[in-house]
């Protein structure tokens, strides 16, 4: 693949976005006022004060996708402003709203759910046994995902549209397998994290037995298993979202004590 | 112990730049096992903060605001959370107990802060038919002071009034809740977890849940160790798969490049 130079305007329009895109993020057209601020140093460049009014109006509409991948929407944005100046207008702006769907689930699931499932997972592990030493893999992955997003960006100007189905099922491969990571850290965090022991003890006579030994006969981390199973019974049941889960849990801890079935 | 001036001020400030970092930079200043961690390096008590910032951070692993959801903020509960846990003298557990509705309060300043921005946008929408550009841009910026400010003004007016007020439930606190708390403390990361079980495509991967159940239950494996194994059948999957591709790409024959890198 040919190295295309990208001109200075279009390096500036990546930076905005990375330091200052997410800043003026609205209910009504979420992130097209950061989308359009980004843009600037593009419709700058035109002549003649209609285009710069057509550009300006195209790049502040409604947008939302997912932060890290936006870049490669700006980046084919950028090679249709330099090669064809306001006149891809139209384009641009059935551009955005084709892609930003497409590449917001995939980049919301794989710069964010699963990163914040594994760093999230082992960090919070590792405070909990007093090591802040976890902390920088985020700082590591905040690089990495610099990195991918100038690459995005990069790929989008070189490439055009037609790159965004095929790093869709680039990037679908990498999702699946870190799924099968962020999966497997889960159920590491079942017995790990949840802290439930079962209070209640038999007494017959002199002889007494706890219902925690019982349990501990039948499988470790009994109680944490059961109680995650619990919340997820709750979480998927009508009506139900995760604050009121979290309130719930609140109270059944209160109550759980009390009636000495959970110590 | 008393809260000194410049505590406040840096962890007001931390508040703003969390919340910025968390929108455009992400370097995990938001994830509230940083901020504990954080609050605790300032008041000098780490420990204290990183459990009260790894507990609530159990809480919300893999939720995002997607598409501008607003969800519990334990950023700004794991800064208070621990402040106060650590002015009280009352542990962690106490820290958490306060941090939870912090962080759920905080959701309705979230909303405020998001709405108010839309004015910023009728701005901008304004200044653009006017062709005023530079202008329009500014009202981008602009929007990082409601933003900054849901974060910042509660953490400020917390750490300033907020001692009376934990001293008041501290006193007042009756042992049998207290208590009640702590197991509640207990089960609460269940939520987090319960959250990627219906989030994460759990049912084709079962198998993988399993594994790594086995290997911190049974072998006592730290988590650590168990996302290393992980990523070894994490590698084996992608590699597999990629064989399969490139075997159909040999057989087609299409002569095209694959592009697998």
């Amino acid at each position: 693949m040919s190295k295309v130079e990208m001109t200075k305007d279009c390096k500036k329009v990546f930076w905005r976005w990375y330091f200052l895109g997410g800043c003026g993020w609205n209910y009504e057209k979420m992130q097209g006022l950061g989308y359009y601020f980004s843009m600037l140093p593009m419709i700058k460049k035109q002549q003649n004060e209609e285009d710069k009014q057509t550009l300006a109006k195209t790049e502040v509409q409604f947008f939302n996708t997912n932060n890290t991948m936006a870049p490669i929407i700006m980046g084919v944005d950028c090679a249709l402003q330099d090669e064809k100046g306001a006149e891809a207008a139209d384009t641009i702006a059935a551009l955005k709203t084709g892609m930003m769907g497409p590449l917001a689930g995939i980049g919301d699931t794989l710069f964010h759910v699963i990163p914040s499932t594994i760093i999230g997972s082992i960090a919070s592990y590792m405070a909990l046994e007093g090591s802040p030493m976890a902390l920088i893999l985020w700082i590591c992955f905040g690089f990495l995902r610099l990195f991918c997003m100038k690459n995005f960006f990069a790929l989008g100007y070189r490439e055009g549209a037609k790159i965004v189905s095929e790093i869709g099922n680039r990037l679908k491969k990498i999702t699946k397998a870190a799924n099968i990571l962020g999966i497997t850290v889960i159920g590491a965090l079942i017995p790990s994290v949840v802290n439930a022991k079962f209070a209640y003890e038999f007494t017959r006579g002199e002889v007494s037995i706890s219902v925690q030994e019982l349990a501990d006969r039948i499988m470790p981390a009994l109680a944490p298993t059961l109680v995650v199973f619990f919340a997820y019974w709750l979480l998927g049941r009508k009506n139900m979202n995760s604050t009121r889960v979290t309130l719930l849990l609140v109270v059944i801890g209160i109550l759980a004590y009390n009636f000495r079935i959970l110590a | 112990m008393e809260i000194q001036w410049w505590q406040i001020l840096l962890l007001t400030i931390y508040a703003g730049w969390a919340f910025y970092d968390g929108n455009n930079t992400t370097f995990g200043m938001v994830k509230p096992t940083m901020a504990g961690f954080f609050a605790g390096l300032v008041l000098g008590d780490i420990q204290t903060g990183l459990v009260v910032g790894g507990t609530l951070n159990l809480l919300v692993l893999g939720i995002g605001n997607f598409g501008g959801a607003s969800i519990p903020d334990y950023m700004t509960g794991a800064l208070l959370g621990t402040a106060f846990a650590i002015q009280s003298g009352q542990g962690a557990e106490f820290g958490v107990t306060l941090a939870i509705p912090i962080g759920l309060l905080m959701i309705q300043l979230d909303i405020l802060a998001r709405f108010s921005n839309t004015f910023f946008q009728h701005r901008a929408e304004k200044f653009i038919g006017e062709g005023k550009y530079d202008k329009a841009a500014t009202m981008n910026l602009l929007g990082i002071i409601p933003q900054s400010l849901s974060r910042m003004l509660p953490v400020f007016l917390a750490l300033v009034f907020g001692s009376a007020f934990v001293e008041l439930v501290v006193n007042n606190l009756p042992m049998w809740l207290m208590n009640g708390l702590k197991t509640a403390g207990g089960i609460l990361p269940s939520l987090g977890i319960a959250i990627l079980l219906h989030y994460l495509p759990v049912s084709a991967n079962i198998m993988y849940l399993i594994a790594g159940f086995v290997l911190a239950a049974y072998l006592k494996v730290p988590v650590l160790g168990a996302a290393l194994v992980g990523l070894a059948m994490a590698i084996h999957s992608f590699q597999s798969e990629k064989d399969e591709v490139q075997q159909a790409a040999a057989a087609v024959n299409a002569g095209g490049d694959m592009g697998d890198e």
